[in-house]
């Protein structure tokens, strides 16, 4: 069972030497790519001084474009498992090994969740994803503790259709409606860093944007959709 | 604002609401994408349920017929929507300059290694 762990790099020169280097300390065994989003600062240059094996991507096409960037390669390379890595130093690879066992046990997408066993906060940087899952529970029946959380893996059956299809970004909206077509999606509880350095992809407007996207996607425009089983879709 | 007018102000939002659903259904459209049509729907929609909207607006305005202000309120919004669109469309065009250009770039450096 081979695991490929994306890693998205936005401008994040500023750490992300230090977020894989601490990755091939505390996971040597696994496979990682970076997928450089057409940074404008020295992400690029420090990834092949380091000898990192990196997608080059000319131009910027946003998170969900350089994720799926690295579904591509891992369905290409034959990869059972992929994780999505935050770039940033959020994600803590110490946790990567029991979301691969778990998905292991049988999951299509596990998640690596900060509110499992460990209660949520209630603050106002929490409220989105309070309000996410609740409209997960309600048009799916499934509790999922941290819709929102970046850290997820999937498996060789999601890797197929995120890899082929539109519509399919990283996102809590992706997941609800994968659920509602009896995907199995489990949770794993895992602690978060906090940022090392860069600027998050998010401001005020851009968050209440994402949560207004969010919202009606959930709540509307995922009824409607019809599920492309994997491999028909556009390649 | 006249029975007709309404009636066609709400089978064009059902129409746009089936049009986009349609598309999205078919995977030719992204979500973001759908969202404005959506609620532009829904807008045609509220102001033909409750005219009173309307009428309200048009005199606070000085708007003598109220079926002027429903054109307003179309032309306006898009007027918006073309804008960002075509703000869209500057950075897409930037962008696929850029994409040909590292394609162009690569295939001689390529060459070059060949040589």
């Amino acid at each position: 069972m081979k695991l490929l762990i994306i890693i998205p790099a936005y401008n994040e020169g500023a750490s992300i030497v230090a977020t894989v280097e601490n990755l091939k300390a505390v996971c040597p065994g696994y496979d990682f790519i970076i997928v450089n989003d057409g940074s404008s600062d020295d992400t690029s240059a420090l990834c092949s001084a380091q000898g990192y094996p990196t997608l080059e991507l000319p131009i910027n096409i946003g998170l969900a474009g350089a994720f799926q960037t690295g579904m591509r390669y891992a369905f290409q390379k034959g990869y059972d498992y992929a994780l999505q890595f935050d770039a940033d130093g959020q994600h803590l690879p110490q946790y990567i090994e029991p979301m691969f066992e778990k998905a292991q046990e049988g999951a299509n997408i596990v998640i690596g969740s900060r509110f499992i066993k460990v209660k949520k906060p209630k603050n106002l940087r929490i409220i989105g994803s309070y309000l996410i899952s609740w409209t997960i529970k309600l048009t799916t029946g499934a509790a999922i503790c941290d819709p929102t959380s970046g850290m997820r893996l999937y498996d060789r059956e999601m890797i197929a259709e995120f890899a082929s299809n539109i519509n399919y970004g990283p996102e809590p909206d992706t997941i609800s409606y994968l659920i509602k077509n009896g995907t199995c999606v489990s949770e794993v509880q895992v602690e978060m860093g906090e940022r090392k350095a860069g600027k998050s992809y998010f401001d005020l407007g851009g968050s209440m944007w994402y949560m207004v996207k969010m919202l009606l996607s959930i709540l509307i425009i995922q009824f409607f959709r019809l599920r492309v089983k994997s491999g028909e879709g556009r390649k | 604002m006249t029975l007709v007018l309404r009636l066609l102000l709400i089978a064009g939002s059902l129409f746009t609401l089936v049009f986009v659903i349609r598309r999205i259904r078919a995977a030719k459209l992204q979500i973001e994408d759908s969202i404005f049509w959506l609620a532009f729907s829904v807008v045609l929609l509220i102001i033909s349920v409750f005219p009173r909207l309307v009428y309200w607006g048009a005199s606070l305005l000085g708007i003598q017929s109220p079926t002027n202000m429903v054109f307003l309120i179309v032309i306006f919004i898009l007027t918006v929507r073309v804008f960002s669109l075509t703000m869209r469309v500057s950075v897409l065009d930037e962008k696929l300059k850029r994409l040909a250009q590292s394609e162009a770039l690569d295939g001689h450096k390529k060459q070059e290694r060949g040589k």
